[in-house]
Order: C-alpha cells, then sequence, then structure tokens
C-alpha cells in the first residue's frame, strides 16, 4: 500500500495544546513527555498563507481559456460549442482567449488580475495517465500523491510537520465540512461557515450556570476514548468550544449592522463571496491562518449545457476573487497571501451531443497574487497532437506544483510531505 | 459467518443488543423498545426488523402526532426544506425504521440532487419500495428515473455523440468501484443512448425512450460484443464479478465500523448472489452477524445528521413542530435531497468538522427552547432537593436514556453535585441544572455515537 505516514517530529508536537494533548494521548498518538512538551505555543507572525480554492467537477480549459491560434481545430471538435472570434483576449497574451464570465468583477475580473501580473496560469495541468473519475482524481489532488488509499490532505499533512499543536484556526475550511485537503494526522484544523457566529452556547443557561456549562463541556471533550469514530467526537467538542473563544471578538450583530471582520471593499451577493469576505477578514487578523480552502459554488461538471453553467460558474468565481484580491490589498495583507485554484481534471476537446463536455484531461489551475508571478507558466495542450483517446496531453503535473508552493512559497521542504517530491522537478510561481 | 444459533437464549440479547441493533438499523430505541425487544430475544428482533410488525402498509405506517410547521401541515411540494421534514417524520413515525434507514442508504448511493421536487419525491419513493428488494429491479428503475437521468445527463444522450456521464457512475459508484476500462465506459454510454426529456409547458420533465436517437450498432463491453442496449448493460454490470463484493461491502460499512474480514465477504457474497441478487438476505445477515454488536459499552459509529435528529426526536416521542430542522441539518452538513455530489455524503468520523459540532449544539439549543415536549423541559423539570444522581436520573429519563459512558457519568454528576456552589439550592437553579443536563445529554461527545 503506498500510504504516506509522515512521522511526528519534534517540531511537530511543539505548542500543542493540552486538551489536544490528551486527546492525542488517549489514541495513542503520542507519549506523555510530548503532550507536556505541548504547552509551548508557538506563534508565527506575517508567515505566507496558502489559500486553496476548488472548481468542483472538473473545469473545462478549452471553455475558459480558448487557445485562439487553435480556435480553427478548436471548432472542429466542438461544434455544439463553437467559439468566436469576437471573444476577449487575456490582457498582453493574444494567443488566449478568456471566457467572456471571467472578465467580471472588481479591475476586470481574472482577466483583469493577469493583465497586471497577479495571475500565473497553469494550463494543461493534470498528472500522467489521469483517471477519469471525479473521486478518484480528486482524491489524488487533495492528497498530493497519486494514490488509492486514504489517509490526510497534502496541506494537512504540512501542518502536521509545521503547524502549531493549539490553534485549530491554522487550516481553516471556509465550509460546514473540513476539506479532505486539510484533514490531518494530529494537528488541529476547523471549519467555520460562519466566524461571526461561532462561539458555543448552552441555550437555557447564563450566569455561573453558563460557566459551569462551559467547563463541563471541557470535560466532557477529554473523557478518554478510542476508535476513530469517539476519539472524532471528542475531540470536535474541544476544538469547536476553542474555535468559539477565538472568534468571540469578531462576533456580528446583525441588529446593530456591525461586523468586526468587515473592510473596505464591497463583495458580490452571493454565499462564496461571504465566505470569501470573511476569509480575507480572518487573514487580517492575528489568528495564525497558515492554510485555507474554499470551494467555489456552480457546476463545472458539464456534462449538458456548457454555455450556460460554466458561464454561470466562471462569473461568480471572477467576481469573489478578484474582490478577495482587492479586499487582501486594502488590507495590506496582499503581499503574505496566495490563492492557488484548481479542478480534479479537464474535458475532452470532442463536445457531445448535449452541448456539453465529458471528463478529459489537461485541466486548469492557476496562482493568484501580489507575489504570484504572472504569466502563462506551462505550455497550452497543441489541438493538433491529442492523445490516442482524443484527449489533451498533460504540460504539467500538479504535483510539480504542490512542491513548488511548498518550497517557493512556504519555505518548507516538499519531500516532508509530498512522497513525489524528489522527481516531480520544481517551477517558479512567486517572485 | 460468525452468526449465532437461531436458538440463542435470552442471555445473549440485552437491552445493550437492543438499541445497537436499532440505532444502526434504524433510528434508535426507544426505553419501552429496548425493555420489550430484549425479552423477545434475538430472533424475534431481527425478524421484527427485517419484516416490520406484519401488519399495515408494506413501506411502514406512521404513528403519532402529525407533524406541523406553525401550526399548519407540511408541504413537501411547495415549501422550501419541507420535503427534508416529510423524510424526517417518517424516520421518525414510521413502523419500519430499517426501510427508511435502507431509503437513506440508498439516497446517499444514488446520490441525486437539484431536480425538482416532485422527481425527488417520486424517487425516493423508489428507493423505498425496492430497497430491500431485487437490486437488479433497484438498478433499472433507478436507471429510467426522471431525476436521475437529468441529473446524470442520460436523458438526451443520443447516438451522434453519446453523454458518458451516467455510464461512468453507474459502474463506479452504483455497481463496481472498479475493473472496467476507458473503453467500456465508452461502450456503456454508446448502449444506453435513446432516452429523449419531454417538456410540457409548465409541467414536469418525463423521459421516453426514442429508438431512432438509439445507437444499434455492436459494442463490446467487458470484453462481450453484442447490440447492447440498456437492459443488456443492466445484466452485464450486476453479473460482473466486482458487483458482488463492492455492494456488500458498501452494504457492510453503512451498518458495521468494524472491518469486514475476507470470510464474511465471502459469505455474503454467496449470499447475495445464491438469492438472485436479493438485498433483504444481505442485510439480515449483517444486522444478525456478530461484529454489529461489538463493544456494546462503547459505541463508536458516528450518527448522522439526519439519523442524529430522527433519533432524538425518535427515542423521545417528540414531534415535529418546528422547521428548524432543516437549516440545522444543513449547517451539520446533511440536507436530504442535497447531497453534495453524485458520491454522496463523506460518512463517519467527518461528519464532526468544528462547523457540524457546533451545529449540534444549536441543535441542542433549539430543541430546549423551541422544541416541543418531551425534548423542551417545562419549568419546575428541577427540584432543589434531588441528589446528584437524581438530577442526573430525571434528566436521563427525560431523553429517553441515552448512552453516557462512565467518564461523561462521572463529569455530570460533578457538575450537579458543585451546581449550586455549596449555597442552599434555588427552584431556578434546579431547573437551570436540568436543562444543562439535558442539553449535554443531547449534545455531548457521546450523544454523537451509536
Amino acid at each position: 500500500m503506498a500510504c504516506y505516514d509522515p512521522t511526528l517530529t519534534r517540531r511537530q508536537v511543539l505548542g500543542r495544546g493540552i486538551g489536544l494533548g490528551l486527546t492525542l494521548y488517549a489514541s495513542k498518538l503520542l507519549t506523555l513527555d510530548r503532550v507536556l512538551e505541548a504547552a509551548q505555543a508557538q506563534a508565527v507572525p506575517d508567515a505566507p498563507v496558502l489559500v486553496s480554492v476548488f472548481l468542483p467537477g472538473g473545469c473545462d480549459l478549452l471553455g475558459a481559456l480558448p487557445p485562439m491560434d487553435q480556435l480553427g481545430k478548436l471548432n472542429d471538435l466542438r461544434r455544439s460549442l463553437a467559439v468566436g472570434d469576437e471573444i476577449p483576449r487575456m490582457p498582453g497574451e493574444s494567443r488566449l482567449g478568456v471566457h467572456p464570465a471571467l472578465t467580471d468583477g472588481l479591475g476586470g475580473g481574472i482577466a483583469g488580475l493577469f493583465g497586471a501580473g497577479k495571475i500565473g496560469l497553469l494550463p494543461g495541468i493534470d498528472y500522467a495517465n489521469p483517471d477519469f473519475s471525479h473521486f478518484h482524481s480528486r482524491h489524488f489532488w487533495e492528497r498530493g500523491m497519486v494514490a488509492e488509499a486514504a489517509g490526510p490532505g497534502w496541506m494537512g499533512r504540512w501542518l502536521d510537520r509545521h503547524g502549531s499543536g493549539d490553534n485549530p484556526l491554522q487550516g481553516l475550511s471556509m465550509d460546514s465540512t473540513l476539506s479532505p485537503v486539510l484533514t490531518t494526522a494530529g494537528a488541529p484544523a476547523a471549519a467555520i461557515d460562519d466566524p461571526g457566529d461561532a462561539a458555543l452556547s448552552f441555550g437555557g443557561t447564563w450566569g455561573k450556570g453558563a460557566d459551569k456549562a462551559a467547563q463541563v463541556w471541557e470535560q466532557l471533550a477529554a473523557v478518554p476514548r478510542a476508535g476513530a469514530g469517539p476519539i472524532a467526537a471528542g475531540r470536535a467538542a474541544a476544538l469547536t468550544s476553542q474555535v468559539g473563544r477565538m472568534l468571540s471578538p469578531y462576533a456580528s450583530d446583525a441588529k446593530a449592522g456591525t461586523d468586526p471582520l468587515a473592510g473596505p471593499i464591497a463583495y458580490p451577493t452571493g454565499k462564496f463571496a461571504a465566505r470569501l469576505r470573511s476569509l480575507a477578514g480572518l487573514i487580517a487578523q492575528p489568528l495564525g491562518i497558515r492554510v485555507a480552502t474554499i470551494d467555489a459554488p456552480g457546476d463545472y461538471d458539464t456534462h449538458d449545457d456548457q454555455p450556460t453553467d460554466l458561464d454561470k460558474a466562471l462569473r461568480e468565481l471572477s467576481q469573489g476573487l478578484s474582490a478577495f484580491q482587492a479586499d487582501l490589498e486594502a488590507r495590506g495583507v496582499a503581499d503574505r497571501v496566495l490563492t492557488f485554484v484548481w479542478s480534479e481534471f479537464g474535458r475532452r476537446p470532442k463536445s457531445n451531443d448535449s452541448v456539453g463536455t465529458d471528463h478529459g484531461t489537461g485541466g486548469i489551475a492557476w496562482v493568484q497574487g501580489t507575489r504570484a508571478r504572472g504569466g502563462v507558466l506551462s505550455d497550452v495542450p497543441d489541438l493538433g497532437a491529442l492523445g490516442a483517446d482524443g484527449n489533451l496531453a498533460v504540460t504539467i503535473d500538479f504535483r510539480r506544483v504542490y512542491a513548488s508552493l511548498l518550497e517557493g512559497w512556504m519555505g518548507t521542504d516538499a519531500a516532508e510531505v509530498l512522497p513525489d517530491a524528489a522527481t516531480a522537478g520544481r517551477l517558479a510561481l512567486v517572485r | 459467518m460468525r452468526t449465532r444459533p437461531m436458538n440463542s437464549t435470552v442471555a445473549d440479547w440485552t437491552e445493550d443488543h437492543v438499541r445497537r441493533l436499532f440505532w444502526r438499523a434504524g433510528f434508535g430505541a426507544t426505553p419501552g423498545e429496548a425493555a420489550d425487544f430484549a425479552a423477545r430475544g434475538r430472533e424475534a428482533t431481527l425478524a421484527f426488523v427485517l419484516d416490520g410488525p406484519g401488519t399495515g402498509a408494506p413501506m411502514g405506517d406512521l404513528v403519532g402526532t402529525v407533524p406541523t410547521v406553525k401550526g399548519q401541515p407540511l408541504d413537501p411540494i411547495n415549501e422550501w426544506g419541507h420535503d427534508a421534514l416529510w423524510w424526517l417524520d417518517r424516520m421518525v413515525r414510521t413502523t419500519r425504521p430499517l426501510v427508511e434507514k435502507m431509503t437513506l442508504f440508498w439516497h446517499d448511493h444514488f446520490a441525486t440532487a437539484s431536480q425538482d421536487t416532485p422527481l425527488m419525491i417520486r424517487q425516493n419513493w423508489l428507493l423505498r419500495s425496492r430497497g430491500l428488494g431485487d437490486f437488479h429491479h433497484l438498478l433499472d428503475g433507478v436507471t429510467r428515473d426522471p431525476a436521475m437521468q437529468l441529473f446524470l445527463s442520460l436523458a438526451d444522450s443520443t447516438k451522434d455523440a453519446p453523454n458518458e456521464n451516467y455510464a461512468r457512475e453507474l459502474m463506479e459508484l452504483f455497481t463496481l468501484g472498479g475493473g472496467y476500462t476507458e473503453t467500456d465506459v465508452r461502450e456503456v454510454s454508446r448502449a444506453l443512448t435513446g432516452w429523449r426529456t419531454k417538456r410540457s409547458r409548465g409541467g414536469l420533465p418525463s423521459i421516453h425512450w426514442q429508438a431512432g436517437l438509439h445507437d444499434t450498432g455492436s459494442k463490446r463491453i467487458f470484453g462481450r460484443t453484442g447490440r447492447f442496449g440498456t437492459q443488456d448493460v443492466m445484466r452485464l454490470v450486476t453479473q460482473h464479478p466486482r458487483h458482488a463484493p463492492f455492494l456488500v461491502q458498501q452494504l457492510w460499512d453503512f451498518f458495521v465500523t468494524e472491518p469486514l474480514d475476507p470470510a464474511t465477504r465471502a459469505a455474503l457474497v454467496r449470499t447475495y448472489r445464491g438469492s438472485g441478487l436479493q438485498l433483504k438476505p444481505v442485510v439480515a445477515a449483517i444486522l444478525g452477524h456478530d461484529a454489529l454488536y461489538a463493544r456494546l459499552d462503547a459505541p463508536d459509529q458516528v450518527k448522522a445528521p439526519v439519523v442524529h435528529v430522527a433519533g432524538l426526536l425518535r427515542t423521545t416521542g417528540t414531534p415535529i413542530t418546528i422547521d428548524s430542522y432543516t437549516w440545522l441539518l444543513n449547517q451539520m452538513g446533511q440536507m436530504p435531497f442535497a447531497p453534495p455530489s453524485v458520491a454522496g455524503w463523506d460518512w463517519g468520523p467527518s461528519w464532526l468538522s468544528t462547523n457540524a459540532m457546533r451545529a449540534r449544539v444549536t441543535l441542542a439549543n433549539t430543541l430546549l427552547a423551541w422544541g416541543s415536549a418531551p425534548l423542551k423541559p417545562p419549568a419546575g423539570a428541577g427540584n432543589p432537593a434531588w441528589s446528584a444522581e437524581q438530577h442526573l436520573d430525571a434528566a436521563l429519563a427525560a431523553m429517553g436514556r441515552p448512552w453516557l459512558s462512565g467518564g461523561s457519568r462521572a463529569a455530570l454528576l460533578g457538575l450537579a453535585a458543585g451546581f449550586y456552589d455549596g449555597a442552599k439550592p434555588r427552584q431556578d437553579r434546579a431547573d437551570m441544572l436540568q436543562r444543562l443536563l439535558r442539553h449535554l445529554l443531547i449534545s455531548g461527545p457521546d450523544a454523537q455515537l451509536c
């Protein structure tokens, strides 16, 4: 079984909180002396932050970024999805078109950010012999390795190595559930739907009764437990109350119209934008956020009605991410935040008869930020050189990008996290 | 297979066994049910769970208080979230909990979302009525089901450019899990062409067969060649050697936390194939297996959100009188009729993110403040004269005697013993203590496990 199991290092256990340490101790992951070591907290101000934005379903590279220098071939393959010569070009990159929805948003949306040198595009991203299953491919990307076995996500493994042991907010999913990218072997991580309403309260108690409720909740969380389910229950109880305490200064008040996390940038409506807005606000606070995930809305699995669905999804993405970038810049934290946008695979060059496209290879990803290396960072696949099954050539492996993010942005050895780091190669993604 | 002899004695069968079975195969046992079925014995209890009371509607009758929201009956077709409440109510009040639990299993297995509510409810009835029958019959129904066809683009997939969406998930998620090639995906998608959507103005879409759109040519699937069509595909995938091991694993993992050992897997596969792909004998074998009853003193399956909510209401005899369950289930990560993808939900410990755990606390807040009796405690629920043990016992009785670990019991007794800070107990403080104990019994870590 190709299971990568990072051993716990001293650095990793440093800073583990006692509550978490006891949970881990109960689960036999740590020895007692390591639990006691864990009392020292580590805080790393101004540390780089990596934000993962997932486009679920398999975003269509050729629909999002039509290769205008191959337009004839493209339209031969896509009779029902023909691209006109009039569509916008990527600013400063005449060979590449851009879906009009990606020009929507502050400063011209994603296209505007590209023109400003804040986006490095990674067309043709995938891995060798790609799997056309959503769930297999997604799992590989989430774990940072092409292997079926279950286990922590790649950002989760980074937290296990380099994160603090007592800060669940260091790994944050802006969602009701924790992203598989962020599942860890031991380090705490959190899922938050609304940071303005995260405090834990026990209805019908107040005063000393409420204090006692909070105390007994910690005791219940710390009861020794064995087995994956029981340990998860105790751990969730402990982390939930901790997250509530950490976020209590940022509680919003709808009646008073106050929101301590509000920033200077107006976002579009919708949950995605609201979550990006909250995330920007949280990153700007001294909460120790290091890696964060957010799922983009919309249907990228465009087997049918692709023109409608892709437009809607890319528009919301472009509006949201351009507001997020402007917000980070306005808050003065943009230089320490890099956003990585990805999807589990690309789509077939030849369209189907449902005005859609089936699963394919050679997808789309990009890095975004004031310190991102702008431009087109990988080769656009050649429509004249499709594989035997009619799919795009893979021009860059996602593991090469991950290794480059870990070393070039997070500043840590990729081999600690990625089993294929030695052979993956590297690519400059930041400046 | 390590199943008990059918003449097992009452001593082999305790209230803890009944609670385990009723939670895993349904939505928990009331104290009365636990005592009653412990006395009836293992064989009679399993027969009751599998076959129902033997009278009434085949899919179960609903007993007890009809749900209302703001005094009005549910309107599952027109009111947002009432579809979820409608199904939740079935889980709470049905005489056949296993039927609803299997419907939930199939809703996750054949996960479908984003379709018109009448079509989703129609699919829900399909899953319910065939969920313990013949898998081939179930799969055939799902393949023709309008909600599924529209969700996975099988409708309007034509011979000129077949859509691979349904073909791939049919093999990967519904029947095989692996053991097929990309060629198989393409050839199966050709074989499944010919279904057409018909939309009447202002009405619901329906699915029709249109022979002219079907690819009548020869296809090669799993190494066999023929002019295959939809019926042939159903036969090919269910006769594939990977199908039976795949499906029994899925069923096992739904009910049991222990790993499935090779000998048991082989026995379940024999049962499944030997019965002609009947589901009920496989489910019966799993529910009767010793592994289901491992660690009765320390439940270790994380309750799925809908199981948690339905179980709370069912084991306490609380009717649905508020619609808060819809947004609470959403926050807990499981909105019925809206699975996150065709792969369904991630089960097990993944349910317990920090956000979801907070939602489970909010659920308790909501039930104690806005729910109806007996979950909502009346004023005077506590008694200042009670000992710590009496306080805890009163709370346990009100909450349907949920399982509590020794460590948690000690913590709650400590809370009760020290709650008055040495001052003279007063009625308002006794009521607060009773509210808090009840809250923690349904919100704490133990309450998330079954």
